[in-house]
């Protein structure tokens, strides 16, 4: 398409300034993941790279992001690159901008004149008016490279030149506190890379409207990645320091599986951490069998009463009551109840659940305080669900002369279920984890002996209730009671863990029942979603 | 009112004269009253409909006659749809609304106490103006109505006491779709969700499972105005395949389609009065109201 004249609206397709953007925007993605790395501790601060220290090393990276974007900036001034910048960044990078020099100068300020605020304060304030002007006052390709720029030259140089690096620490006279270079120079470049990020990206897309908003989408996706990796982080530390404790023991053909009737052994894998009792005399490897069953227990007993109630009551709610002050009340009381601290759940199941069912601490108390917990999300995420059915489902069912309970059970229910396991989930997730009710309603021994044996308990007796449960009325453990017991106790019974040891392996495994019931939960959405939606 | 017009033109159609002062009641009911052979499958009289204090039906008599096609015409806001929903009494779902005057369904009274509404609504299916099909496959879709009404049991304890209705349920859903000639297009893929099909589809599909429960009475609302032209055209063959059974009673904006598919049509104007009824030919190429006349040659409205 030779004949095609190129107009404002279809710029050249890579220019110099394209290709230099690009490749600061690089520099700027290598030197954060390598600042990362070094916080994170997967690389040693004292690790050489091609003869470079690393800390110089990410000195070197900002350097580098700072020429490139001085350059880019001034060759887009003198029009050598081809942009579209607006005539000023506009106040507010200038005020970022002013912040960021007021800082800069405030630290150069302490470190070269003194802690006295006389004396900083004035450098600080000369550094931040001079920021701001410098953002403000020139063109826009100008005023959004050359003071980030500067910034990261002058960082940048320090690192490289050594007058910041591993040995040095920064000991203010306010604070008792000591910043070891090794750890404040990674976080100082972490943020030095955003800036060029930032910028890079403006000027990638040749300023104007559309640089600022790949700007916009530069920093906002360092946001998303810095949120996953704390995810990570916490993940990969769980992970880490139970594994170890988890895999104890294990093998893939050394236990033995009896087969019922016929008395025969078959090879069978072997999990002693999860599959073992956590007291008793003859246990080798204690385990946290108690902790996962009781686990377990509890959060279907929770989900059992909270979840018809939670239904029934949203459905209550929404189709037959009256929309308002009733429907209001009870609003602002179930936001109320979500958001009323665990160990007040747990006061109340002590002082009224306690003394009425079991006389001490039991599984079936503990089941009723978590889905007293549950309840009001249930509720509150049903309510939503079912408000977003429309309306018009209502209509048609009314015409074809359906019933209005026979409309609710077969079309509005099912379109809400998807968003009411939603709900389900989330709560799941949160009572899964409580810790604080079960040590007042719950919790029994510290190093259990027995699994909580509820399904084969059930004796049938003359007098009312007629039906008993002695497993459900005794105490027993659940996976975070079971760390806190384990983390808060003097020393661990058995030789082959410590303390901590057994509590990273039980955290692991709460973390993977909690995932596992996460995955029941999505599976469980996605089944009902698909059989709403044409999939 | 504030216009008003002269009974001359009720002896005489084909002259209108807008000047003399008669009561306009009089040749309102004149203008309103149309005479056809056999009884009403519906007769309306005197219906006020009231949302909180506005009221947006005044005094709306009117017969609609079985096996024909009725439609109602005019403005946005002239209360044509609020009379269709009185017909089944969908207005009770509107709680402002308050409706007062008399609906007999085959000389039965509608709007009495001990009226079984579920009954009704059985004897008075109806469409939606925007398709709504229910989030469930092709089949249930059909199926659902006779299944809640009890004629069709498919369920397990069906099914394990040998009464299961499968037979039947196929039987009804390939009739229901034939009637609403959708079955070619969807019959084999009776299981796939019913909210993959095209608008028109979706549209004819409400129609099947409104059929499937074998009203005697269907009520359209604006039944074909979120549809492609195409898609129009078939819903409007279908429309007067249907009054060959059913007595339909279709609210439409359009006034081509009220000309093309109505056996009588309806003139609703601004303020919820029904201004004129007469056979469709009549009302289109000689309507005795001279604000009739007004909006259907674009006048006005």
């Amino acid at each position: 398409m030779s004949n095609v004249n190129r107009t404002e609206l279809a710029t050249a397709d890579s220019t110099t300034g394209d290709l230099l953007s690009l490749g600061v925007l690089g520099a700027a993605v290598l030197t954060f993941v390598g600042s990362w790395l070094l916080l994170l501790q997967w690389v040693d601060e004292a690790a050489t790279v091609a003869g470079l220290p690393v800390l110089n090393l990410l000195g070197v990276g900002l350097v580098v992001i700072g020429g490139g974007l001085a350059f880019v900036g001034v060759g887009s001034r003198l029009d050598y690159v081809d942009t579209a910048p607006s005539s000023t960044a506009g106040v507010v990078v200038g005020a970022v901008f002013g912040l960021l020099w007021a800082i800069l100068g405030g630290l150069v300020g302490t470190l070269a004149l003194g802690d006295a605020t006389v004396l900083w304060l004035p450098v600080a304030a000369v550094f931040g008016i001079g920021g701001f002007l410098g953002a403000v006052l020139p063109r826009e390709d100008v005023g959004s490279t050359i003071p980030v720029a500067a910034i990261l030259l002058l960082l940048g140089g320090f690192i490289v030149t050594g007058g910041i690096g591993a040995g040095w620490t920064w000991s203010p006279a306010w604070s008792s506190a000591e910043f070891p270079g090794s750890e404040l120079v990674p976080i100082l470049v972490v943020f030095g890379t955003l800036l060029g990020a930032w910028s890079a990206g403006k000027a990638k897309e040749g300023f104007g409207a559309e640089g600022r908003q790949a700007g916009a989408y530069y920093l906002i996706g360092s946001v998303v990645f810095a949120m996953l990796a704390v995810l990570a982080l916490l993940i990969a530390f769980i992970v880490t320091n139970g594994l170890q404790t988890m895999l104890t023991g294990t093998s893939l053909f050394g236990g033995r599986l009896t087969v019922p009737f016929v008395g025969v052994g078959l090879p069978w894998p072997e999990f002693p951490f999860l599959m073992n009792q956590t007291g008793g005399l003859y246990v080798e490897i204690p385990g946290v069998l108690p902790a996962v069953v009781g686990t377990l227990w509890l959060v279907f007993g929770a989900v059992s009463f909270a979840v018809p109630l939670g239904i029934g009551a949203a459905v209550f709610l929404t189709e037959y009551a009256e929309r308002g002050r009733f429907t209001q009340v009870v609003e602002i009381a179930t936001n109320g109840l979500w958001s009323t601290p665990s160990i007040v759940f747990g006061l109340f199941g002590l002082a009224f659940l306690v003394p009425r069912i079991s006389g001490g601490n039991s599984i079936v108390v503990g089941q009723l305080v978590l889905g007293f917990m549950l309840l009001p999300l249930v509720l509150i995420t049903s309510r939503e669900a079912i408000l977003a059915v429309p309306d018009a489902h209502r209509d048609a069912s009314a015409a074809l002369g359906v019933t209005k309970w026979q409309t609710i059970r077969s079309v509005v229910l099912p379109a809400a279920m998807p968003g009411t396991i939603t709900g389900v989930i989330l709560g799941v997730g949160r009572i899964a984890g409580e810790t604080a009710p079960l040590l007042l309603v719950f919790g029994g021994s510290p190093y259990p002996s027995n699994t909580p044996n509820v399904l084969t308990s059930f004796t049938l007796t003359a007098q009312p209730p007629f039906v008993t449960n002695e497993a459900l009325l005794s105490p027993a453990s659940a996976l975070p009671y079971q760390l806190y017991s384990t983390i808060t106790a003097g020393v661990f019974p058995k030789e082959i863990f410590t303390n901590t040891e057994f509590g990273w392996g039980t955290a692991l495994v709460l973390l993977l029942v909690v995932v596992g019931l996460y995955a029941i939960g999505v599976g469980s959405r996605l089944y009902f979603r698909r059989k709403l939606h044409h999939e | 009112m504030s216009e008003t017009e002269s009974r001359n033109s009720t002896a005489q159609p084909e002259q209108r004269v807008t000047t003399t002062g008669e009561s306009s009641e009089e040749v309102r009911e004149a203008w309103t009253d149309y005479q056809f052979a056999g009884d009403a499958k519906i007769a309306a009289e005197d219906i006020d409909v009231y949302y909180g204090e506005e009221k947006a039906l005044q005094s709306v008599s009117l017969d609609v006659p079985d096996e024909s096609v009725t439609a109602l015409i005019g403005p946005s806001g002239c209360g044509k749809s609020t009379f269709l929903r009185c017909l089944n009494r969908m207005n009770d779902r509107i709680k402002s609304a308050s409706v007062d005057g008399s609906v007999t369904l085959d000389s039965e009274e509608i709007y009495s106490d001990g009226v079984n509404l579920v009954e009704l609504r059985k004897r008075v299916g109806m469409v939606f103006q925007e398709p709504n099909p229910f989030p469930k496959s092709i089949k249930d879709n059909i199926s659902y109505g006779p299944r809640k009404h009890g004629d069709l049991d498919t369920g397990l304890l069906a099914r394990l006491l040998g009464r299961d209705d499968t037979d039947e349920e196929h039987e009804l859903v390939e009739r229901a779709l034939r009637r609403a000639a959708l079955w070619e297009e969807v019959n084999d893929r009776l299981d796939d969700n019913a909210l993959g099909l095209s608008g028109g589809q979706q549209q004819r599909l409400c129609i099947a499972r409104c059929l499937a429960v074998d009203p005697d009475v269907i009520l359209m609302d604006e039944p074909a105005s979120a549809l492609d032209p195409i898609a129009t055209a078939k819903i409007e063959d279908l429309i007067e395949e249907l009054a060959e059974e059913y007595a339909v009673v279709v609210v439409t904006h359009n006034m081509q389609q009220a000309a093309r598919i109505s056996d009588q049509t309806a003139v609703f104007l601004t303020g919820g009065e029904l201004v004129e009824y007469g056979e469709t030919d009549q009302i289109f190429e000689h309507p005795r109201s001279q604000r009739v006349e007004d909006y259907i040659t674009g006048k006005f409205g």
